[in-house]
């Protein structure tokens, strides 16, 4: 399977990069420092049109490949990471209904989204559940046309800002996580509901990651996505293509850091000389922008893969998100590295890129469950059996 | 009300530019983008669109076969279609010859604004427009500000010595404003992808009428010799100095030049 | 005939705008050269009274277009007519809007080769040779009128590259030209007009202009400057970031969307010499800048580049050249 970029992924690049360079780099610094929600960046990308390129354009999307939207997601995330969250978080938390939902609960919903009148988050982790998704305590009960949802949600990424939620919660205690889950379309304006608390955070700090809290919300049969109990599949789902956008951000937190090293490095001088004139810094740059690189290649071959439907498309998301973090992380760190003293200060953007890096190795599925996936599929391909699951855990991962 | 934009391909502001050997301007391999200048031209064309004051946009541009790319670039901020005129004879055209091409184009697209931006970018012209009008034979109204349409006549609001004044003519008009109509759009990306399904049409001297012979080689002057600018002493710097032995040092090299 | 050069001589507000001084003193150089006459095609209000004093800066003879306060380009077919009659081998047109724009007239009217913005003009071979600055300063290109071309050659010229001769004496002959009757270019009219309280000073008049950037940071800031411009005899410009700024007027600005300038002294301060900027002052004769980022642009193509606070060295500056001029 082979991908191809064409001119019409360079018009858009050159597109996002120029609104990016002029409009967004800019705020950036004062956007971490602030710790504020970027609302007037959040506009100018909806006029833009680009909170709507995983909608369909019957509902007023942009339906680009995965590709462009990983283009996208780079180049934005190369001024700023966390005005690129506004796209990633608006598919993220549409995904449920555009995997799951029915032709009129699409029709519903996408518009709003599409045009970036309305922001959506993805409402899966608890404060006891974050990698053990199948833990989740949150319950929505039947009740008439309704159901009740009780329960709080932890570290959701624009929980506080978002007009509408992608809830998961359990109608089926009784049968575990993986089978009692069901997915929700909540609108944040229902009453009992409520985001309480906003985090403190290391990066992304401009993004609001809320606790959310549910008291008694009621909540319409006709908001539920897919039958019960099939909540569990559907965020799998979600993830499996959402986590492709956190390895097209960790590139472009690379490229940024990559750029602002090899332009501060060929500005300085020490010892009479041109910093980047030293093999040693060239030996780091080269290094830095060559895994940059192949974190680009494996992030557009897996985006192929989503959108040829490959059976096999977790196994590259998830490799693709590994790489691509761990490369982030790595990259950023050199670049304050090869700043010097000028790294370590908030003068320059080095230190806030390498902050915003780590995140990408935590959200969307830990570095270490990424390993889980790839590590199953290796196994599955290679013909190795199954291990038997643990005697007493009906919520083993495996 | 139709509205025509001039626009021009330049290459970008800033990249390295060289004559060729038979004293052309080599477009080739450098970046190309719309000349910056008619960038407002093209945003107050669209926002008397947007105002309802004007019902289409066209783009027009005369140039090589990639001139193209600016035509859909303008598309994707907005407008209707585009035309390019392109053929081999007008390769290393002046300003007369583009007036005479530009202005038979827009006699035959017949709009009731011609607007253009203040100046070319790379050549520094600015006589086009004037001689578009001079070939028309309509008004001209130069370096708006602002350009806004009343019954039958078009207004520019143009800056002077001691304020501005409104100048108006009767429609059709030949028009030029300048960046202080404000911030062009940038387009957006349904625009952009809008754009390659208007029409762009591409017209030849033949589509116009127009006899290559009477271009008269394209050029009304030529130009005998290219060089780069003289060598200038290296620039002198004053640094590290307190402000008081820096202004008695500035004050020493001008009156060196008897500039005080 | 075909040996005398035609100059645009543009009156304003009773007096002869700075252009028309020295479009008179070029085309005079370069009719001598020729072994023609300089000749002035007036315009604007006072151009009837002061055509005669053209004279001293070398005209033999100045035609008076029409003194009425309208849009220069009115007067553009009046002016083809007196042009096509006079059957000359150039026309110096000042490189301002108007004289950019009853240029760009002639030559679509007239059929006639144009030149310019031109740092040099000379006579060669019986034909004009300009030299212009081309692709932001990065070129020099030496042109002539193409074979069979029409005269005359219609020359843009920039501020400053012709100077007056100061005290000089002399009286050109005035003739009033025939109506041209009604043109398309006659058709535009003023018909709202809006004063500022202060009289903005022309730029292309000034010999010396201190002009400020984004790093004067204020409105306040530029009295600086204005002390210093005063204690210069010169005019105050800025770049388009304090203009945009609001700190000074929009007329005021220099650059690729504002003013070309060609000052004897041009002192940036607080500048940093981006292109755009660039573009409108570069021929300055002599170009001083300071700014407290050691690396600005402008550092690179200033003549002397000045490390340090404008906020300090202006004012001290200014009373260095005070105390020195006392």
């Amino acid at each position: 399977m082979t991908y191809l970029l064409t001119r019409d992924h360079d018009e858009l690049r050159a597109l996002v990069r120029e609104l990016a360079e002029e409009k967004i780099a800019p705020r950036a610094a004062q956007i971490d420092q602030s710790a504020e929600f970027p609302w007037d960046l959040k506009e100018l990308l909806a006029q833009q049109d680009l909170l709507g390129t995983c909608f369909p354009e019957q509902h007023g999307g942009t339906a680009l490949d995965t590709i462009s939207q990983s283009i996208l997601v780079e180049e934005l995330a190369r001024a700023d990471a966390t005005t690129s969250l506004i796209p990633i978080v608006q598919k993220l938390g549409a995904l449920p209904i555009l995997i799951a939902g029915t032709d009129e609960q699409k029709a519903r919903y996408s518009p709003r989204l599409a045009s970036g009148e309305w922001l959506v988050a993805f409402a899966l982790t608890e404060a006891a559940a974050g990698s053990d998704v199948a833990s989740n305590r949150m319950s929505a009960v039947r009740d008439g046309d309704d159901y009740v949802l009780n329960g709080s949600k932890r570290f959701i990424t624009h929980g506080s800002v978002a007009n509408l939620l992608t809830v998961f919660a359990l109608t089926d205690p009784a049968a575990g996580g993986r089978k009692g889950m069901s997915a929700f379309v909540v609108e944040t304006d229902t009453p009992g509901f409520a985001a309480p608390r906003v985090e403190h955070k290391m990066g992304i700090r401009g993004s609001p990651t809320a606790e959310l809290t549910f008291d008694d919300v009621r909540v319409p049969a006709a908001n539920r996505l897919g039958d019960e109990g099939e909540g569990f599949k559907i965020a799998m789902a979600t993830l499996d293509r959402s986590r492709l956008s956190i390895a097209a951000q960790a590139v472009g937190i690379a490229q940024g850091a990559t750029d602002a090293a090899l332009a501060y490095t060929a500005e300085r001088r020490q010892f009479g000389e041109r910093v980047v004139d030293f093999q040693g810094v060239q030996w780091m740059l080269a290094d830095m922008a060559s895994q940059t690189e192949a974190a680009r290649h494996l992030t557009y071959a897996a985006a192929a893969r989503v959108d040829a439907g490959a059976s096999d498309m977790p196994y590259w998301t998830s490799s693709a998100k590994l790489v691509a973090g761990d490369i982030a992380m790595r990259v950023t760190t050199d670049a304050v590295q090869l700043l010097g003293g000028y790294g370590y200060i908030s003068e320059y953007p080095v230190e806030r890129m390498m902050r915003d890096a780590k995140i990408t190795q935590l959200y969307e599925g830990t570095q270490q469950i990424q390993r889980m996936i790839i590590a199953r599929q290796l196994l599955e391909r290679a013909g190795v059996q199954k291990r038997p699951p643990h005697a007493g855990s009906t919520n083993a991962r495996q | 009300m139709k509205i025509v934009v001039c626009i021009k391909q330049v290459p970008v502001t800033g990249a390295e530019k060289r004559y060729t050997d038979d004293l052309r301007l080599d477009r080739a391999g450098v970046e190309a983008i719309i000349n910056p200048l008619d960038e407002y031209a093209i945003e107050q064309a669209l926002r008397l669109v947007d105002s309802g004051a004007a019902d289409s946009v066209t783009y027009l541009s005369m140039g090589p076969e990639q001139a193209a790319e600016a035509l859909r670039r303008a598309l994707a901020m907005g407008g209707d279609d585009a035309v390019l005129v392109t053929d081999p004879a007008l390769a290393g055209a002046d300003e007369w010859a583009t007036a005479l091409v530009l202005a038979a184009a827009l006699d035959k697209l017949a709009p009731d604004v011609a607007l253009m931006g203040m100046a070319s970018d790379d050549a520094r012209g600015s006589l086009v427009p004037g001689a578009v009008a001079a070939k028309r034979g309509l008004p001209l109204l130069s370096y708006g500000a602002e350009l806004t349409l009343v019954e039958g006549a078009a207004r520019i609001r143009r800056l002077s010595a001691t304020g501005f004044d409104w100048i108006e003519a009767p429609l059709p008009v030949v028009a030029t404003v300048t960046d202080q109509v404000g911030e062009p759009r940038y387009a957006s990306l349904k625009g952009i992808m809008g754009a390659k399904r208007k029409t762009l049409e591409s017209w030849s001297l033949a589509d116009l009428g127009i006899d290559p012979a009477s271009l008269r080689g394209a050029a009304l002057t030529r130009v005998t010799d290219s060089r780069p600018p003289e060598q200038k002493p290296p620039t002198e710097r004053i640094e590290n100095m307190a402000a008081a032995e820096a202004a008695t040092r500035i004050a020493d090299w001008l009156a060196a030049r008897k500039l005080i | 005939m075909a040996n005398d050069v035609l100059f645009l001589a543009e009156f304003a507000g009773g007096r002869a705008a700075r252009s028309a001084l020295e479009l008179a003193t070029g085309s005079a150089e370069l009719a001598a050269a020729a072994g023609g006459q300089a000749v002035g095609l007036a315009y604007g209000a006072g151009a009837a009274a002061g055509a005669a004093a053209l004279g001293a800066q070398g005209a033999a003879r100045v035609i008076v277009l029409g003194g009425d306060d309208r849009p220069a380009i009115t007067y553009a077919a009046a002016l083809a007519a007196a042009v096509r009659e006079a059957d000359a081998l150039a026309l110096l047109a000042p490189a301002t809007p108007n004289g950019r724009d009853l240029a760009a007239a002639l030559v679509g009217l007239l059929d006639l080769p144009a030149f310019g913005p031109v740092r040099a003009a000379r006579v060669a071979d019986g034909t004009v040779e300009t030299e212009q600055a081309t692709l932001q300063g990065s070129v020099i290109t030496t042109a002539r009128p193409a074979e069979g071309a029409d005269t005359p050659s219609i020359i843009l010229v920039l501020p400053n590259t012709f100077t007056p001769t100061e005290g000089a004496a002399g009286s050109a002959e005035v003739i009033q030209a025939a109506d041209a009757g009604d043109s398309p270019f006659g058709h535009a009219k003023v018909v709202e007009s809006h004063q500022a309280d202060a009289r903005v000073a022309n730029l292309d008049e000034a010999t010396v202009i201190v002009a400020g950037g984004r790093g004067v940071g204020s409105e306040a800031g530029f009295g600086i400057l204005r002390e210093l411009a005063g204690v210069l005899g010169g005019a105050v410009g800025a770049s388009r970031a304090a203009a945009d700024a609001g700190w000074i007027a929009y007329q005021l600005q220099i650059g690729q969307t504002g003013k070309v300038v060609k000052p004897q002294l041009y002192l940036g301060a607080g500048i940093s010499g981006a292109i755009q900027h660039r573009v409108g002052m570069q021929t300055a004769e002599h170009v001083v800048a300071i700014n407290r980022d050691p690396d600005a642009p402008i550092g690179e193509f200033a003549d002397l580049f000045v490390v340090g606070d404008l906020f300090q060295i202006v004012p001290a500056l200014t009373e260095e050249i005070r105390r020195r001029k006392a």
